[in-house]
């Protein structure tokens, strides 16, 4: 076929009509895109640019009293490896300098990280996990390992990073601290201060609306619809972290020695109600202990003979008794119905007073004495009871308080044998802060206040709310009853034949109750019995400063079981330390004696230590004293030969000084 | 309007009469326009200094807790007697006494 401008021409109008036809096409596309989906894309476009941000404000910090950390929030590091951006060679020559370093600090072995490395580089495994909570340190160190210190893109170096919860003092108060989770519904779970004092803590989350830029940050645009986050409010609390300390350790120490299930001590102040020590300690199965429960608060059980103190103040405030009445504790047993009350000593302690009675902690005369008293109308005992607000939670911010109970004549549970029983702590319930307020009250002279956790809510330096001391019962029972079982208190560890003597110091003076409660008496089955061993108290006996008590449950019955026993050494422990740490402080009146001689030599001394040297001064006929103090200053070693003023020096003045020199004076 | 889109296709305002007046005017809009690409370029740059600095800052607090937790665990007493126990250094059982000298003028 001829080529002809025809044929030519009819070419280009068919390639010009294809070519219109696919711009046709594409106009009709755009246009799609543009109208039709249109919404679609520019809302894709404006979430890949832009964004409504949530910014997470910074949880406040849980102090100690005196400024030390409990609780807050630090970064914590997970590191992971991309073995596909790493080059072959580097890899090679890297992994096992690699593996050492990370054996060194991880503490696995180093063939653990190179099968874990070797392994990731053969999957293609751009997101292995190496380690997982790294601490500054740690994740420092790592950073600059082989390989990693190459960074993201050569050495395959994955960093991440989150906020966490780190409780300095560590396993110290945890259980007191405590936790709080929010879940996905915005609710809030956790125990402890962290849980209870969570609306100061937490602050008010910000939004922001953002725009993508490079390196994936994202910048701030507009300013409507801004709201900044407002950090958390700081919580100091009443704990003292040295008495804290103390108390955590003499509990420690007691368990693992009696291989006790659990116990708990709490130090308050007497005055103000301030919780200085909680400590609470469960066992493992592996027989280690740890913060498991919130006992002190949580626990409510029958607290035995720690409860006669209640029962005394009781029958003394009715004035059905006084301290002398002579009750006959009938060779340690009495039958009420069909049940036996006993003492522990056999034989009982014959016909004593309810003072005696009570230092010596006898269960017979306490159920005679009660029961005799109130047979008539039990409710009085009770009520007396409840005036003394003891069925009352104390109502703490922490949840989970255990209820006590206090069961009125008629209830569910009431017998003939309640009073007797309850007399000396059985068919009632408390928990260990509940008894501790209740000994704290007598303490205070009748003044019951409400132990508290936490002394004020602070922005950085400023005072934001302040908790104050809060009363429960202004006079919970009379001065005088108090002054009465005040005394009691402290016979039982003064007096010989005090249940609690073994714990008596001559240097310091305590008061307090022991009790040793029976648990699972119920199935009469020997080997089911179980003891928990309790003293309560406040030291020093004569002016009260902090109230405590200590109460270990299920010690190992072959150790021992007795409330002084176990439980005293940490109250005494605690007492003891206190006392230690709080300097005697003697002072003496001594005239302002001028000595003429001694002012001027100590003038020139005071001139002379003033004065620069560059060189060795001249120390003779100075006395020696003075003369090792200015050259000991100047850098010198100084050895002294006899004793007075100085008679030769073994570098003569004049000499450049140099530090550590050795030079010798010869006194006389 | 015909002929209007040609002259400013072929440039006529940056070279007729009055052209200086618009030179000025374009000059103005340029200088405009740099400063606001470069204080876009600021802000951005900001941005990067400030995610920087948050990270330092994270750090520096991460560091801080780390020495702080270290020290207190160091300050307590339970540490200390441990440390020296070696030493057959015990902690006390009597309290310091203190003897407050106060001297009076004669």
């Amino acid at each position: 076929m001829a080529t002809k401008d025809r044929n030519i021409l009819n070419r280009l109008y068919f390639v010009t009509a294809g070519l219109f036809l696919f711009g046709v096409a594409v106009l009709v596309k755009l246009t799609m895109i543009q109208l039709v989906d249109g919404e679609k894309y520019r809302e894709i476009a404006m979430e890949r640019t832009e964004r409504m941000f949530t910014i997470a404000p910074n949880r406040g910090n849980l102090y100690s009293e005196d400024g030390s950390l409990l609780a807050t929030s630090v970064a914590r590091y997970t590191i992971r490896f991309d073995a596909v951006t790493v080059a072959d060679d580097d890899f090679r020559t890297n992994i096992v300098p690699l593996s050492n370093s990370l054996s060194k600090l991880l503490g696995k072995s180093p063939t653990h990280y190179q099968q874990l490395l070797r392994k990731a580089k053969e999957n293609k495994n751009r997101y292995t996990l190496v380690a997982r909570n790294l601490d500054y340190d740690a994740y420092m160190a790592v950073k600059r390992f082989p390989l990693f210190i190459k960074g993201p893109n050569k050495g395959g170096l994955i960093i991440e990073q989150k906020t966490v919860r780190e409780h300095p003092l560590g396993k110290i108060a945890e259980r007191s601290v405590g936790y709080e989770n929010v879940d996905q519904e915005g609710y809030y779970s956790g125990v402890g201060l962290e849980r209870a004092f969570g609306e100061y803590l937490r602050g008010v989350q910000g939004k922001r609306l953002k725009q993508k830029i490079a390196k994936g940050q994202w910048k701030p645009i507009g300013n409507d619809n801004i709201i900044e986050p407002k950090d958390g409010y700081d919580l100091v609390s009443t704990i003292d972290i040295n008495i804290q300390d103390i108390a955590h350790h003499a509990l420690l120490a007691q368990l693992e020695h009696y291989k006790a299930e659990h116990g708990c001590v709490i130090v308050m102040e007497t005055k103000t109600g301030e919780v200085k020590a909680i400590s609470n300690l469960g066992r493992t199965p592996e027989g280690k202990y740890y913060e498991r429960l919130n006992y002190a608060i949580g626990e409510s059980h029958e607290p035995g003979s720690t409860f006669k103190l209640m029962s005394l103040v009781a029958a003394l405030e009715d004035k059905v008794i006084d301290t002398s009445t002579v009750i006959d504790t009938e060779k340690g047993t009495w039958r009420i119905y069909d049940r036996t009350v006993r003492d522990s000593k056999n034989g009982g302690y014959g016909k004593i007073s309810m003072a005696r009675a009570f230092e010596v902690s006898s269960n017979t005369a306490f159920a005679k004495m009660i029961h005799n008293s109130y047979k008539d109308a039990p409710e009085k005992y009770v009520n007396r009871l409840v005036a003394m607000n003891l069925n009352r939670e104390l109502g703490l911010p922490i949840k989970g308080e255990g209820k006590p109970v206090i069961r009125y004549p008629g209830d569910k549970g009431w017998s003939g044998i309640s009073l007797a029983w309850m007399s000396h702590g059985y068919e009632v319930s408390m928990t260990p802060l509940q008894v501790l307020t209740f000994y704290n009250a007598i303490a205070n002279d009748g003044e019951m206040v409400k132990p508290r956790l936490i002394k004020e809510v602070k922005e950085w330096d400023r005072t934001i709310k302040k908790f104050e001391k809060e009363i429960i019962d202004p006079s919970m029972c009379s001065k005088e009853t108090a002054a009465i079982v005040k005394n009691l208190l402290k016979n039982v560890v003064e007096k010989k034949y005090g249940t609690g003597h073994k714990l008596y110091s001559p240097n310091f003076s305590m008061a307090g109750k022991t009790g040793t409660a029976q648990k699972n008496y119920v199935s009469k089955d020997p080997d089911v019995l179980k003891y928990i061993s309790t003293f309560a108290g406040y030291f020093p006996a004569e002016d009260p400063k902090y109230s405590c008590i200590v109460v270990i449950h299920e010690p190992d019955k072959s150790v021992g079981y007795y409330g002084a026993d176990v439980s005293g050494p940490v109250f005494k422990s605690v007492a003891q330390k206190i006392y230690a740490n709080s300097p005697l402080i003697d002072e003496v009146e001594i005239p302002n004696l001028t000595d003429k001689d001694l002012n001027t030599d100590y003038q020139k001394y005071y001139a002379e230590s003033r004065k620069e040297y560059h060189k060795v001064p001249n120390v003779e006929g100075m006395s020696g004293m003075d003369a090792i103090s200015i050259l000991e200053n100047l850098g010198l070693k100084v050895e002294v030969k006899g004793n007075g003023k100085v008679k030769k020096q073994s570098v003569s003045h004049g000499t450049n000084i140099k530090k550590g020199n050795i030079i010798i004076l010869e006194l006389s | 309007m015909k002929n209007g889109i040609l002259d400013i296709l072929k440039g006529k305002f940056l070279v007729s009469g009055d052209a200086p007046k618009n030179w000025l005017f374009i000059i103005y809009v340029s200088f405009l326009a740099t400063i606001m690409i470069g204080s876009s370029h600021g802000a951005d740059r900001k941005v990067h200094q400030i995610a920087a600095l948050n990270e330092e800052v994270k750090e520096l607090r991460s560091q801080f807790v780390d020495i702080h937790k270290r020290v207190q665990q160091l300050k307590l007493e339970s540490t200390i007697t441990q440390t020296v126990e070696k030493e057959e250094l015990y902690p006390s059982e009597v309290p310091p006494s203190k003897i407050r000298v106060k001297s009076i003028k004669d």
